[in-house]
């Protein structure tokens, strides 16, 4: 889905899309990244104030590349304790979405599909909690058109949810966080305490 | 206070209630509840020995609770009048108290309460306001946290006629706190429970965090702010001259209080906007600075006193700008906090402000008022033949008009604002508005629509904010089509469902009714009179089949010209997508039951004349023209 955006303003745009309308209502009072556990425990430059802020002053690359546009988990700590009720995901979910179709990359490693062995079964799209994964009909070399699973990185937040419930092991998070790592991790951690096979 | 105790023309009525206030400007009659202190005021000397002997302790409202009091008391210890109070809700009738008293014998358990009448020229209800109640703030933890204070309860604690005689101490453990922080903003400007600004709680807690580092340097003090709001003389000197003590300003709403369960010591989490980071910092006691909110029997006194109440809850002035110590009714005033936030230069002014405004009419024996206000013709009300109605009544927004079956209602003229709203509502058009009459207003509709008043847009307009609207969107050179024809009247309440159904009758091709935003009303609940009315209206015309957009329904404020002149273009717009024959096919359609709804106008006085008076000038003037 697209929008035309070409004659409004980047708060504007922020603003048209659900859940953005009141981004300018923020009086940049640090509620929210007080409140936010990313911040805390995780990335210490991620601050959904300062992206409110990068919203209202028009401040469209920074917005982009900055890491609270591409790392909020929508776990709306910060909604529920925001003095002038602005639903901060959602504002962030918009400016994600206008990054996406601008051709931003997130910088999270989003889930991969393996064509070759995906039999669309839908496990992962009904488990998946941002709603980035969908059945699509696919030209998959050696196999033909088939139906297989689509991740949409704009939306996919790199929590492993669907590489968990898959049982033909067609989808997965990249490296670090790929099956293989996390297993060998906890040899890694096993092995030492004594347990053998 | 004392002071006007001892003025001999000042009558100074403590514990007392109003019940009730009637009457109008100059001639209020107003009940007041005396309650009853079974104490009598003639005898007691305020020497204070039946409190000595009461053995009743309960908490003491006036010091935040954290003291107690007997239930033979006075509030504080500057009571005016100084006279003692027995709380029949604590007293166990031990009558200690009447021992104690001996001689003087003031004490007499048999009072009750007395209701007096006042006669009274002007009211000035100075009532105050009330503190936001931060218990519903969990992440803040007041009342949950023995060391999170108000602020209210800080000052009690640092009085020195307060329950610790001004020693500053932790409810926790009662040792000397030495990390102190103050919370802004607690509950205002906060949509979650107060939106608005409370005003004075940036200088109040720099004032208090001055006072306390006067007191003891050694205190070490944060003010957690938002913003700091300092807009008065000297308050940003004052400001500056807190930062230079060392009291520490951190810009950053805390989003959380956390405690350490063994020493109590409070852990405060917020970010601080300049530094960019999220910090933690430990304090011994944190004080936190409540909103200001109306008093909670706000909502019952603006009934009784029949005066509007502006969102939030606080009295509503007449005119934010020009008239802010005055209510909508005549004569009655309001002097400081109860109009909405204010420190207390601005209580002083407005309370002076106000009594000068309410000595006007003590020291005149004639009023004038606007005259524009309503006149009942007995004769044509149906209630005095007997019949229900009360239509006039219920309108008024000011309960100037009184109405009882069996006689003609009546309008008291000194309570009469003008709005016009009880002169529409009437079914049986016998009430009519002077220098507003319905005749004065046809014979202008008559005049406006004598020339092809199909293609004339007719817009009524409000005297207060459509019509100052359509002044700007003409000062301002906002284009709009040439074909409105406007008539001002005082009110949308004002707009008889007549003067419409008779444009429409002369063939009008579209009418526009217009007035005030429901909160900026100047009648207080005229233009809801008016809404009421207009969306009828707008049902009778759907279902007669008028093309929408013919008749129009518009709220236009005073500043609003630009949207003035779009609504008169969008309807221009209407007209011209409707081809000429049709348009006026659709005028003949409509005719016939228009008609049928006017068949009494000609009986209201003067109307006929006025309008065969105007139809003469009329052909006057086109003659003229033609001649010309």
């Amino acid at each position: 889905m697209s929008h035309d955006y070409s004659t409004s303003t980047f708060v504007d745009q922020v603003k048209a899309i659900p859940g953005g309308e009141f981004v300018e209502l923020c009086y940049s009072c640090g509620t929210c990244t007080s409140k936010c556990m990313i911040q805390q425990k995780i990335e210490p430059e991620y601050n959904p104030r300062r992206l409110l802020r990068l919203v209202m002053m028009e401040m469209q690359e920074e917005a982009f590349e900055s890491p609270t546009t591409w790392m909020c988990s929508e776990c709306d700590l910060c909604y529920p304790a925001c003095p002038q009720k602005i639903h901060i995901s959602g504002v962030i979910t918009a400016v994600k979405k206008i990054a996406v179709e601008n051709g931003s990359k997130t910088i999270l490693k989003t889930a991969v599909v393996d064509q070759q062995t995906c039999v669309a079964c839908g496990l992962c799209a009904e488990a998946c909690p941002y709603k980035a994964i969908t059945i699509v009909d696919a030209k998959v070399p050696y196999r033909g058109l088939i139906k297989v699973a689509k991740v949409d990185p704009g939306l996919c937040m790199a929590c492993g949810l669907c590489s968990a419930v898959c049982r033909s092991t067609s989808i997965g998070i990249p490296e670090e966080y790929s099956d293989e790592s996390l297993v060998n991790n906890l040899w890694d951690w096993l092995l030492p305490q004594g347990v053998s096979i | 206070m004392v002071d006007a105790a001892r003025q001999p023309l000042i009558d100074v009525r403590a514990f007392t209630e109003v019940e009730k206030v009637e009457g109008f400007v100059g001639n209020f009659k107003v009940t007041l509840r005396e309650k009853a202190k079974y104490v009598r005021a003639d005898r007691c000397n305020g020497c204070g020995d039946c409190a000595k002997v009461c053995p009743i302790e309960i908490p003491n409202y006036f010091e935040m609770n954290l003291a107690p009091r007997k239930a033979a008391y006075i509030p504080m210890s500057q009571s005016v009048p100084l006279i003692y109070n027995i709380d029949m809700d604590a007293c166990i009738h031990c009558y200690k108290c009447v021992e104690a008293c001996g001689p003087l014998e003031a004490i007499d358990f048999s009072m009750t309460d007395k209701i007096v009448e006042e006669e009274i020229g002007a009211i000035i209800v100075a009532t105050g306001f009330s503190h936001f109640d931060p218990t519903p703030m969990e992440e803040y933890g007041y009342n949950r946290y023995p060391n999170v204070i108000t602020a209210m309860e800080m000052e009690r604690l640092n009085n020195s006629a307060g329950p610790t005689a001004g020693n500053l101490i932790r409810p926790s453990d009662g040792k000397n706190p030495k990390k102190l922080a103050f919370i802004n903003c607690v509950g205002s400007r906060d949509k979650r429970y107060i939106e608005s600004c409370s005003n004075f709680c940036c200088m109040y807690s720099i004032k208090n965090a001055v006072l306390l580092k006067q007191m003891n340097p050694a205190f070490d003090i944060t003010i957690y702010y938002m913003d700091i709001r300092t807009p008065s003389k000297g308050y940003e000197e004052f400001y500056d001259r807190a930062r230079q003590m060392g009291i520490h300003f951190i810009q950053g709403r805390p989003a959380l209080i956390t405690e350490d369960p063994i020493s109590h010591n409070l852990f405060i989490h917020s970010e601080d906007i300049s530094l960019g980071k999220v910090v933690e910092h430990e304090y011994d006691m944190v004080m936190l600075n409540q909103a200001a909110i109306p008093q909670p029997d706000q909502n019952h006194m603006s009934s009784v006193l029949n005066v509007a109440q502006s969102p939030g809850g606080w009295y509503m002035e007449y005119h934010p700008k020009l008239r802010p110590m005055d209510s909508d009714r005549w004569h009655i005033f309001f002097a400081g906090a109860c109009q909405g936030p204010k420190d207390i230069p601005s209580s002083v002014a407005q309370g002076s402000a106000a009594a000068s405004r309410a000595s006007r009419i003590l020291h005149s024996d004639r009023w004038q008022i606007e005259p524009t206000v309503a006149v009942v013709w007995p004769d044509r009300c149906v209630s005095a033949e007997g019949k229900a109605c009360g239509l006039c009544e219920r309108a008024c927004p000011y309960g100037a008009v009184l109405y009882e079956k069996g006689t003609a209602a009546e309008v008291i003229t000194a309570k009469c604002h003008g709005c016009g709203a009880c002169v529409a509502e009437c079914p049986h058009d016998a009430i009519t508005q002077l220098h507003y009459t319905d005749a004065q207003i046809l014979a202008q509709i008559r005049a406006l629509l004598a020339t092809e008043p199909h293609k004339k847009i007719l817009a009524l307009r409000c005297h207060w904010c459509s019509y100052g609207g359509a002044d700007l969107a003409g000062t301002s050179h906002f284009e709009y089509t040439s074909n409105e024809r406007g008539i001002k009247v005082m009110c949308s309440a004002r707009m008889d469902a007549d003067f419409i159904y008779e444009a429409y009758r002369l063939g009008a091709g579209a009418v526009l009714y217009s007035g005030c935003h429901p909160q900026d009303c100047h009648y207080i609940t005229g233009q809801i009179v008016g809404a009421k009315r207009a969306k009828r209206l707008e049902t009778i015309f759907e279902r007669l089949g008028m093309t929408p957009g013919r008749f129009r329904v518009e709220w236009i404020s005073a500043a609003e010209g630009d949207k003035y002149a779009r609504v008169l273009n969008e309807m221009q717009a209407v007209l011209d997508a409707i081809p000429e024959e049709e348009l006026l096919a659709e005028i003949d359609r409509i005719k016939p039951d228009v008609t049928k709804r006017l068949t009494r106008l000609p009986n209201i006085p003067g109307v006929q004349a006025a309008m065969d008076h105007s139809d003469v000038m009329v052909k006057t003037i086109l003659m003229k023209e033609k001649v010309a």
